[in-house]
């Protein structure tokens, strides 16, 4: 049908949408078989197949293959040969059988730096050589010996690292190469988001990406000069996954600003991490000697918090100084433990009889987990203006908390306000 | 990674509010006797583990953590083992200056050495890691990927734990 197709084709999604469909047929066959690999390497290994504009076109694909890790991937092949154009053109009209030198379906996410906006340059001379061309390659595709394919992957892969080729060349190839082909394996689904990123990340892409897409389908994209067999794709997800936590780990981490490498920084992690666990274990017995003191001023320390003119309503317990009734106190049990936990060394020594009272009535309200947000955005509405210390251990409870509390949630608090 | 973000607030609350009611259990139960003062350390660092697995939940490490030191009943791996993660890793502790220096001589390697190496290097580490991390030689944490978020919220976590429990001890 699509070699019905006459006259010159504009370098148009409606020519790429043709071309593919009329592949995705063949395509499909071969895709059963997943030997899609094996086939064209043999083509293209004869040839001097201008891989290089292939990759560069941005021949993605994730194979469907039935084995495919990712059954998200989604094969997108170019096919598009132009051999009328040039020497070289044959060999991409056959490439684009096999293209799919795709990795398969392994959720990779290729940045296309080119793209098929390319295609938009062609003239449209290309567009109808394309066309012969593509009956051509199909025509070879089906002919051409699965065993090829392997070799043409490898092709490919080294054809990847050649340096660019004339401008020219490319700017056809890119046409050619924009075709794409869905091809159904057994284990496509639809990851747009890749897609999406590509389209972010080179501005020629997005133009010829094929809109006929079945939800299936999931389109992915090699980098300029980068292999696109599924395996090195997948892998350069998962790289690329692994970094971005490296990175995180790298802000968490004190010290780590200045160190590349990821075994470097692992060096540094996994010392971070004993010299905390470490510090934990020396703080535990430390607070083992200290335990059998604590629940002395439990007591006081309850009876504290209880206080609405106190201004314990307090910061550590999260909540907003002028905050006098008593129900928000009740509903956060356990950061008055916290005060009281904390606090306890500070009241030592205050007998503060009429807390016993309180205590009781603290006590014996539920314990419920404290609103996060709360705790948050309030602690941080200015807990030092509003505490009056009145009282020494309030002081200190204020030290508590801004020890306690600052360190540890500055960052997120902040940012959050639920 | 983001929903450690969203968790992290209440973290340090939590904690505290596990931890301090079974620190003042700790002193209200038996007589106290010469014995009690090892055990109450290791109850103390029993508390401390348990305060912080169950202040962060929802992740592989907490999990695993917390059957470490409530070993299930259908759990039979578990059953011998000491309460303390600590304790556990006291073992990895001591042989950590042995074990680490080679690896931290290796950076000093060529750094044109082959990516094998590099890969190795890499591994060593990691595998390291997860020793460090409860539950980082489990099933659950087999991927890198999960290993490094895992790594991650631990990390935060220990940071935080750190932060009360300095601050619990600061007006002693």
């Amino acid at each position: 049908m699509n070699r019905a197709l006459p006259e010159m084709l504009p370098c148009s999604d409606m020519t790429v949408l043709q071309r593919q469909r009329a592949r995705l047929k063949w395509q499909a066959e071969q895709f059963q078989q997943q030997s899609y690999f094996c086939e064209l390497s043999g083509v293209f290994t004869s040839q001097n197949v201008h891989v290089q504009g292939f990759q560069q076109g941005g021949l993605v694909s994730g194979c469907g293959g039935g084995d495919s890790v990712l059954s998200n991937m989604e094969m997108t092949r170019q096919l598009k040969p132009d051999p009328g154009l040039e020497a070289a053109w044959p060999e991409l009209g056959k490439v684009d059988m096999g293209f799919g030198s795709c990795g398969y379906g392994n959720g990779p996410s290729f940045d296309m730096n080119h793209a098929i906006s390319r295609t938009s340059s062609c003239p449209p001379a290309v567009a109808a050589a394309a066309v012969e061309v593509k009956g051509n390659a199909e025509k070879m595709g089906s002919a051409v010996g699965r065993e090829s394919f392997k070799k043409r992957k490898v092709e490919k892969l080294q054809n990847s690292k050649v340096v660019a080729e004339d401008e020219s060349k490319r700017i056809k190839a890119s046409e050619e190469e924009e075709e794409e082909s869905k091809i159904t394996g057994p284990n496509t689904n639809k990851i747009t988001n890749h897609k999406k990123e590509n389209s972010g990340d080179t501005s020629k892409d997005n133009s010829k990406v094929s809109e006929v897409q079945k939800p299936d389908y999931i389109h992915v994209r090699a980098r300029r000069g980068q292999a696109t067999d599924s395996h090195s794709l997948a892998e350069r997800v998962r790289r690329e996954k692994i970094s971005e936590r490296m990175k995180y780990l790298q802000d968490l981490v004190p010290g780590c600003n200045k160190i590349t490498g990821k075994a470097g920084m692992l060096d540094e992690i996994i010392n971070y991490v004993q010299s905390l666990q470490r510090q934990v274990e020396f703080l535990s017995m430390k607070l083992a000697t200290v335990n059998p003191r604590l629940d002395f001023n439990i007591d006081n320390l309850y009876a504290k918090e209880e206080f609405p003119s106190c201004t314990t309503n307090f910061p550590t317990v999260g909540m907003a100084p002028e905050m006098a009734n008593h129900s928000p106190y009740l509903q956060f049990n356990p950061i008055q433990q916290v005060v009281s936990g904390c606090g306890v060394e500070m009241g030592m020594g205050m007998g503060m009889n009429s807390s016993d009272m309180a205590l009781r009535r603290t006590i014996s309200a539920p314990v419920s987990i404290p609103d996060a947000s709360f705790l948050n955005t309030t602690c941080f509405t200015g807990p030092q203006q509003q505490i009056q210390p009145s009282a020494p251990w309030e002081v200190e409870l204020q030290n508590l908390y801004n020890v306690a509390f600052t360190d540890t949630i500055e960052e997120s608090d902040l940012k959050m306000e639920m | 990674m983001e929903p450690w973000k969203i968790m992290q607030p209440s973290f340090a609350a939590k904690y505290v509010g596990y931890l301090v009611p079974a620190l003042n259990n700790i002193g209200k139960q038996a007589s106290p006797s010469v014995d009690r003062c090892i055990d109450t350390e290791k109850i103390v660092r029993y508390e401390i583990n348990m305060a912080l697995a169950l202040s962060a939940e929802g992740f592989a490490w907490s999990h695993a953590l917390k059957h470490k030191l409530r070993p299930n009943v259908d759990n039979h791996n578990h059953a011998g083992k000491s309460q303390s993660y600590l304790a556990h890793d006291d073992d990895h502790r001591n042989t950590i200056p042995v074990n680490h220096e080679p690896a931290a001589k290796k950076l000093k390697v060529d750094p044109k050495r082959s990516e094998t190496e590099a890969a190795e290097e890499e591994e060593e580490r990691l595998t390291y890691l997860r020793k460090l991390i409860p539950g980082g030689s489990g099933e659950m944490m087999v991927d890198d990927e999960i290993l490094l978020s895992e790594l991650g919220s631990y990390v935060s976590c220990l940071e935080l734990q750190v932060n009360v429990l300095r601050s619990m001890l600061q007006f002693n």
